[in-house]
C-alpha cells in the first residue's frame, strides 16, 4: 500500500520486535513516517509527523531518528535523501527542529576538526621541539666528556678502517704533511689534542678526520694541490672536526634520538640496533652541513692564528669546484657538504672580519714531495 | 543447519552440523575440524578488491571458505585467541564488528568495510571496522568473555574492550576523568558510546594482555 510513497532503508527499535530491533523500510506520507519490518514476521509502525520528535546521532553521526513523545517507537535512517524528503513532506512541521540539529551537527563537527588540528600541531610541535632539544642536549653533553672518549673511539675507528699502504714517515710527503701539523698544532682549539697524521697511497683527492685527531690524508690530495698552504687549509679544516668534536657529536645525538624515541614509544630492539650501526657510519662517512661549515671557519682560524692565509682553504675548494663542477642547488642541499660556492663565499668573508695580520708562506717543499709520489 | 558454541567462554568453538545442501561461510583458518564430504571451496572475500579492502583496513583475511554438505556433515570453527564466541540474528539490520571478529555466517549476510572515523582511531577501536547487514546469522568471536548492554543515553567502555555495536550508537573518546586521573589511573583513553542500541564487549583486551606481558619480559 506504500509502493506509490519513496522507500529508504532504515531500522525500528520496538518492544514488540523480536530482540526488540530490526531492519525496515521506510515510506513517508504526508502525515506520517511509515516504518515496514522485513520479510518473516512483517510489521508496521507509524509516528505522526506532527508528534515526531527528531534526533541525530549515530556511529556515523547522520543517522536520524524519528521518536515518538514516549520514546516507545523509534524509526531510523541513515540514506542520504532522508532528512531532505522529511523536509518537504512535513510541510514545515518538522523544520525547525531539522535546522537547529543541523546547526548542532555543524558546530560539533567544527569543533571536532579544530580539536584534531590542534593536537596535529602540537604534535608536530612537540617532536620538532624535541629533536632540537635533544640534539641541543646531547652536544652540551659531549663537551662534558673528557678528551680520552674521543681518543678511545678514534682508536678504534682508525683500527677497523685496514688503510691501504701507509706511507713511510720518512717520506717527503709525510714530512710535508708533519710540518703543516705542527705549525697549525699549537692554534689547536684543544691544546691537550695529540694530532696523528697518516699519509695513505690513493688516487682520490680526500682527508678525514676521526674523532681524538687521528687525520688521514691521501696523497691523491697532495699530488692534485698547487701550493703547500692549500694543504694546510684541508688539515686545518680535518684539524677542527677533531677540535670541535664532531664525531662525538653525531654519536651521541644520534643516540639522544633513539633514546628519546625509545621514551616515547616504548621498546624498539630493531631500532636501536639499526641506530648504533648509523652512528658509526656518520662518523666514517661524514659530518653534517652545519659541522661542515663550522669547522671550515674554526680552519680558518687556526689559519690565520697561524699566520697563513686562510683564502688558501677557499683556493682549495675552487680548484675541486673546476675538477667536480658545483653540485646542482637542490642536491647539495640535502647532501652533507655545503655549496663549494657558498664554502668559499664564507671563508673569504670570514677572512675579512678577521684582524689583519701578515700571511707567511709555508717554508715546506710541495713539489719534492709531489716529485716522491710520481 | 545447527550450531552448537561449546566450550564456553574460555575456549569457545562452534559445532555445525550440516543438512544436506546447507553452507556456512567462514573466515579463512577458522576450521578446527570437518567430516570428510564436506566440500570446501575458497574464494575472494566478496570480490577481489572488496577482500583487499577488507584485509587492509578491516583485519580479515583476503579469502572466505564456504562449506557445504552435499548429504549431511560437521565443521568445527574456531578462533584463534582464547575467548567467547556469540551467535547473531540478523534481520535487515546492520552490525558493526571491530577487524579481527568476524568468524562465521550465513550465505544471506553481506561483509563490508566501513571507515570507523578519526575518533575511533584515537580510541584504539582502528580507522575501519567491518559491516555485516542483511539477513541471517553472524558468529563473532572476543578475546575472553562476552557482555551485552543494551545503551539508552550514554556507556562508557574502556578503549580495546569494545567487540560490536548497531550503527545506531555513536562512538566517542574522552577521557577516563581529569588529565592527572586520566593518565594514573591507569584507564586513559575511554570510549564515550552515545545514543540507543545493542553493545557488545569483551571481557579482556588485547592491549591490556599486551602491557601485562611486556612488564614481565
Amino acid at each position: 500500500m506504500f509502493d506509490s510513497y519513496e522507500s529508504f532503508q532504515g531500522g525500528v527499535f520496538h518492544a514488540s520486535v523480536p530482540e526488540g530491533r530490526a531492519g525496515a523500510s521506510i515510506y513517508l506520507t504526508h502525515s506520517e513516517i511509515v516504518a515496514k519490518t522485513q520479510p518473516e514476521g512483517e510489521q508496521t509502525f507509524s509516528i505522526r509527523l506532527s508528534e515526531c520528535q527528531l534526533d541525530l546521532g549515530g556511529a556515523s553521526g547522520r543517522m536520524l531518528f524519528c521518536r515518538t513523545p514516549d520514546r516507545s517507537l523509534t524509526i531510523f535512517c541513515e540514506e542520504k535523501g532522508f532528512a531532505q524528503a522529511l523536509h518537504q513532506d512535513a510541510m514545515g512541521t518538522l523544520s525547525e527542529q531539522l535546522s537547529n540539529l543541523c546547526m548542532t551537527q555543524r558546530r560539533s563537527e567544527n569543533q571536532f576538526r579544530f580539536w584534531v588540528m590542534a593536537s596535529a600541531v602540537l604534535l608536530v610541535v612537540l617532536c620538532v621541539g624535541g629533536y632540537y632539544g635533544v640534539l641541543a642536549a646531547s652536544r652540551a653533553a659531549v663537551h662534558a666528556l673528557p678528551i680520552s672518549v674521543d681518543e678511545k673511539i678514534g682508536t678504534i675507528a682508525m683500527q677497523s678502517m685496514d688503510l691501504e699502504e701507509p706511507l713511510d714517515e720518512e717520506h717527503p710527503a709525510n714530512q710535508l704533511v708533519a710540518g703543516i701539523v705542527d705549525r697549525l698544532k699549537p692554534h689547536a682549539a684543544i691544546r691537550e689534542m695529540d694530532f696523528n697524521v697518516v699519509v695513505v697511497e690513493s688516487d682520490e683527492v680526500n682527508a678525514f678526520a676521526l674523532p681524538g685527531g687521528e687525520i688521514v690524508v691521501y696523497t691523491g690530495l697532495i699530488e692534485q694541490a698547487e701550493s703547500a698552504e692549500q694543504i694546510a687549509g684541508v688539515i686545518a679544516h680535518e684539524m677542527s672536526h677533531a677540535t670541535l668534536r664532531h664525531g662525538l657529536q653525531s654519536v651521541s645525538q644520534s643516540l639522544g634520538i633513539i633514546a628519546a624515541i625509545q621514551i616515547m614509544i616504548g621498546d624498539v630492539g630493531g631500532l636501536l640496533a639499526l641506530g648504533s650501526e648509523l652512528a658509526q657510519e656518520s662518523i666514517l662517512t661524514g659530518y653534517s652541513r652545519g659541522a661542515e661549515t663550522e669547522a671550515d671557519l674554526e680552519g680558518a682560524r687556526m689559519l690565520h692564528a697561524a699566520h697563513i692565509d686562510p683564502k688558501s682553504m677557499a683556493e682549495f675548494f675552487e680548484l675541486l669546484k673546476e675538477q667536480q663542477g658545483d653540485i646542482p642547488g637542490v642536491i647539495a642541499w640535502i647532501s652533507t657538504h655545503p655549496q663549494h660556492a657558498q664554502r668559499i663565499e664564507n671563508i673569504i668573508n670570514y677572512e675579512k672580519t678577521l684582524p689583519k695580520v701578515e700571511y707567511h708562506l709555508l717554508d715546506l717543499d710541495l713539489s719534492a714531495a709531489q716529485q716522491a709520489l710520481k | 543447519m545447527d550450531v552448537e558454541i561449546r566450550n564456553r567462554p574460555s575456549f569457545a568453538n562452534m559445532l555445525v552440523s550440516l543438512d544436506p545442501d546447507d553452507s556456512i561461510i567462514a573466515e579463512a583458518d577458522a576450521m578446527a575440524s570437518m567430516s570428510a564430504d564436506v566440500q570446501m571451496s575458497t574464494r575472494w572475500n566478496g570480490g577481489m578488491m572488496r577482500a583487499i579492502a577488507r584485509r587492509i583496513l578491516g583485519g580479515e583475511s583476503l579469502f572466505v571458505n564456504e562449506f557445504t554438505a552435499e548429504s549431511a556433515g560437521e565443521v568445527v570453527l574456531t578462533q584463534p585467541f582464547p575467548g567467547d564466541i556469540v551467535c547473531l540474528e540478523l534481520k535487515g539490520n546492520t552490525m558493526y564488528l571491530q577487524p579481527g571478529a568476524f568468524i562465521a555466517c550465513e550465505p544471506g549476510v553481506t561483509l563490508g568495510v566501513g571507515w570507523a572515523g578519526v575518533r575511533s582511531f584515537i580510541s584504539g577501536e582502528g580507522l575501519f571496522r567491518l559491516k555485516v547487514s542483511g539477513h541471517g546469522r553472524i558468529w563473532f568471536g572476543a578475546y575472553g568473555a562476552i557482555f551485552t548492554r543494551e545503551v539508552e543515553g550514554e556507556y562508557i567502555v574502556d578503549t580495546g574492550h569494545l567487540v560490536a555495536y548497531e550503527p545506531t550508537v555513536a562512538i566517542r573518546v574522552g577521557l577516563a576523568g581529569g588529565i592527572f586521573s586520566s593518565f594514573f589511573s591507569g584507564e586513559g583513553v575511554i570510549t564515550r558510546v552515545k545514543g540507543q542500541g545493542k553493545i557488545y564487549m569483551q571481557s579482556r583486551s588485547f592491549g591490556g594482555l599486551a602491557a601485562w606481558t611486556n612488564a614481565h619480559l
